[in-house]
């Protein structure tokens, strides 16, 4: 039915199987936008955030999206700023992901700030001295930089680029790609930042205050880091998923070698920093803001287990492996490696949102518990929906896997060769 | 955000803050009308097939742009880096000099059992060109490319007076809902368009004549190799996904040579063959 929309020489299901596929995950989004809407329509008081608990489960989201996304300007940054062609294989896929995660925060976070008409006031008005408006432009921008980026994918489409305009204009962006890989990777390394730089400022919160260089405290440095490292994690993961869901073999496995080596080493580098941070904050900041580190772990669920998860089992472990050559060349060591690290981003994410405001500052501060409602959790799972359908889509209607066809040439060709070898 | 917005100061924070996020979007800005501007003069100076062309060069596998000259063994290893335009190829021009090309221009080659009369240039596209005697060119199609073709619902033939361009679409057959076009050997003008039956498919003025005018297209000697390759690349298009490729020990192509495949697709096929990814 739609087989002219699809690229030449790459297999996709039938349409009827694709639309069963795409039906439950527009169901969820549709029940997200529901969910969504009414915290539009009706405000905050559809969640269970309140003045004290303003962070929930959707910055959690936020900050743990972006950083998967980072994958997008790594990728580019890699591909062509240090010109590691290996990984053209992926850059299509990478600038999917990064957009829906990107645009899925955005989108997210229209919903947490709320009056969406009054969007425009972040940046006529914004407070000069807050690093979520640093945070805010960057996103922005690099949001606008990935739908550029984007623009030639969907341009490559075998229908569309049948109209010369379209053709000519994807061939032409795509020469000045590299000048957007740049601004991206510019961006990037400032939001990410800032992001993490936004919890080290706060004096009031012991917990997640640090000290830093100059105007930054130490996890706006952790923060590039950690999406840096985890980036590329996830693009292999992702990668790794749909192989296995559409059954076919969509890069060479030297290109997973490259994405774990990158990963394992700023992994490795980003468990030493964040070891050097944890034990400067309890040796240090944290006794002279008068708080013993050790008073934070006493409050459960948040045990030093999460500490030690955090770092250890999320950080050393995977990154050991990933640096590891005979360890990561096995699939069965290389994904749980790629998802613990991302595992172990997340955590870093939940923890610097849910435990840091949950934890007690005054005396006659209570210890909060803070469980999502059920429209947080819809918005959140519409944020999902969103990305599983646009990728769905990407992966069916565009060429985000380049080398798919000539792998599929190859393996035939093996075939052929290994039956000559027998006769 | 501007200077005379509230909380703005004239201070190195502010000033650089803005600056950058100033010069990204300038950046970003001049990115996309340089874009639009290189797009407008492309289209103004039709250059729009001879980009598809690139583009289409550039999607096909590694093995498929592999040099003529590794086809006929005189190189171990080498991809084009010409898209398919030895006109202007110092390796082609050398090789050439050095072991020209054999040619019997009275001999019909029966070449894998098919027809493939020596007398006429060949593109790997599957399409040739024959000079005739009032110095315009016909052109068809091999009778490789007529057996993937099988019976198209249709042939688009350019009309008279259309330019057409080496590399650029000649003409496109149509099957169903599949449209695969056939790339042009020649630059030149098209002065008549003729038919299956006919023998050949379009007559062009030649933009150029001489031996430099044909230097891309393959002859002689260089058809076996290049034929034994494509029937190579056929027997891996035509396996089905999962099961192993079949060895051919004998025999001819079909006529209609998809027909003969129940699970395969006219398009992919052609598409694959036509060098139309």
């Amino acid at each position: 039915m739609d087989k002219e929309f699809i690229a030449r020489g790459v297999e996709r299901c039938g349409a009827g199987r694709f639309l069963l596929w795409i039906l439950p995950w527009t169901a969820m989004l549709f029940f997200g936008l529901y969910a969504a809407g009414l915290c539009l329509v009706k405000g905050l008081n559809q969640t269970n955030m309140d003045n004290r608990f303003a962070f929930g489960l959707w910055i959690f989201l936020d900050l743990t999206v972006i950083a998967f996304g980072a994958g997008a300007f790594f990728t580019g940054f890699l591909l062509y700023i240090l010109k590691v062609h290996e990984l053209r294989a992926v850059i299509n896929s990478a600038v999917v992901i990064g957009l829906v995660c990107y645009s899925g925060a955005v989108a997210v976070l229209m919903v947490d700030v709320g009056q969406p008409l009054r969007a425009w006031f972040t940046f006529w008005y914004p407070n000069v001295h807050s690093m979520l408006t640093e945070v805010t432009f960057c996103i922005t921008c690099y949001l606008t930089v990935l739908a550029i980026e984007y623009l030639p994918i969907v341009l490559k489409n075998r229908k569309l680029r049948e109209i010369p305009r379209f053709l000519v204009f994807e061939h032409e962006l795509h020469k000045l790609i590299y000048v957007l890989a740049g601004v991206g990777t510019f961006l990037s390394f400032f939001h990410q930042g800032s992001l993490g730089g936004l919890y080290g400022v706060l004096r009031g919160r012991p917990f997640a205050f640090r000290e830093g260089l100059f105007i930054w405290p130490s996890t706006f440095f952790l923060f590039i880091l950690s999406a840096a490292a985890v980036g590329p994690s996830f693009i292999l993961l992702t990668t790794w998923l749909v192989e296995k869901l559409s059954q076919k073999r969509l890069v060479r496995r030297n290109v997973f070698q490259i994405l774990a080596r990158v990963s394992g080493l700023l992994l490795a580098v980003y468990t030493l920093a964040k070891s050097i941070d944890t034990l400067v904050w309890i040796n240090r900041t944290s006794p002279e803001s008068g708080f013993p580190a050790a008073e934070y772990y006493s409050w459960k669920p948040f045990g030093t287990w999460i500490l030690i998860a955090e770092i250890v089992v999320f950080g050393l472990i995977p990154a050991l492996i990933l640096l590891t050559p005979r360890l990561r060349a096995r699939t069965a060591w290389l994904v749980p490696a790629a998802a613990m690290a991302c595992a172990g981003v997340a955590l870093n994410r939940f923890v610097m949102t849910v435990q840091t405001l949950a934890l007690p500052t005054l005396s006659f501060d209570p210890f909060l518990s803070y469980f999502p409602s059920w429209q947080e959790i819809g918005t959140f799972l519409a944020v999902v929906a969103y990305g599983v359908l646009v990728y769905s889509f990407s992966f069916r209607y565009f060429k985000l896997f380049p080398e798919e066809r000539e792998l599929r040439i190859e393996a035939r060709q093996a075939e052929l060769e290994s039956e000559l070898v027998e006769r | 955000m501007l200077p005379w917005n509230y909380g703005f100061e004239w201070n190195t924070a502010h000033v650089t803050f803005l600056g950058a996020f100033y010069a990204v979007l300038a950046i970003v800005a001049t990115t996309v009308v340089r874009t639009l501007l290189r797009t407008r003069r492309d289209l103004r100076t039709h250059r729009a097939e001879s980009i598809r062309w690139q583009s289409d060069f550039h999607d096909l596998p590694p093995a498929d742009r592999v040099c003529r000259h590794v086809l006929t063994g005189e190189i171990q290893r080498r991809e084009c880096p010409n898209a398919f335009d030895c006109r202007a190829c110092e390796t082609h021009a050398r090789l050439i000099a050095q072991h020209p090309v054999a040619v019997e221009p009275q001999a019909e080659d029966e070449t894998l059992g098919m027809p493939f009369p020596l007398d006429r240039y060949y593109h790997r596209g599957h399409a040739w060109v024959h000079p005739e005697p009032d110095g315009s060119l016909t052109i068809g199609l091999d009778e490789l490319g007529w057996r993937l073709a099988g019976a198209p619902d249709a042939i688009g033939l350019p009309k008279p007076g259309a330019a057409i361009h080496v590399n650029g679409p000649a003409f496109h057959l149509h099957r169903g809902r599949a449209d695969v076009r056939v790339l042009s050997p020649v630059d030149g003008e098209v002065i008549g368009t003729g038919s299956r039956e006919q023998g050949w498919l379009l007559r062009v003025k030649p933009a150029a004549t001489g031996e430099r005018a044909f230097r891309h297209l393959l002859r002689g000697a260089e058809i076996r190799p290049w034929l034994v390759r494509e029937m190579e690349r056929l027997q891996l298009v035509l396996t089905p996904a999962g099961a192993a490729p079949t060895l051919a020990d004998g025999g001819v192509p079909m006529p209609d040579i998809t027909a003969g495949y129940a699970d395969t697709d006219w398009d992919d096929v052609c598409g694959e063959m036509f060098l139309c990814p």
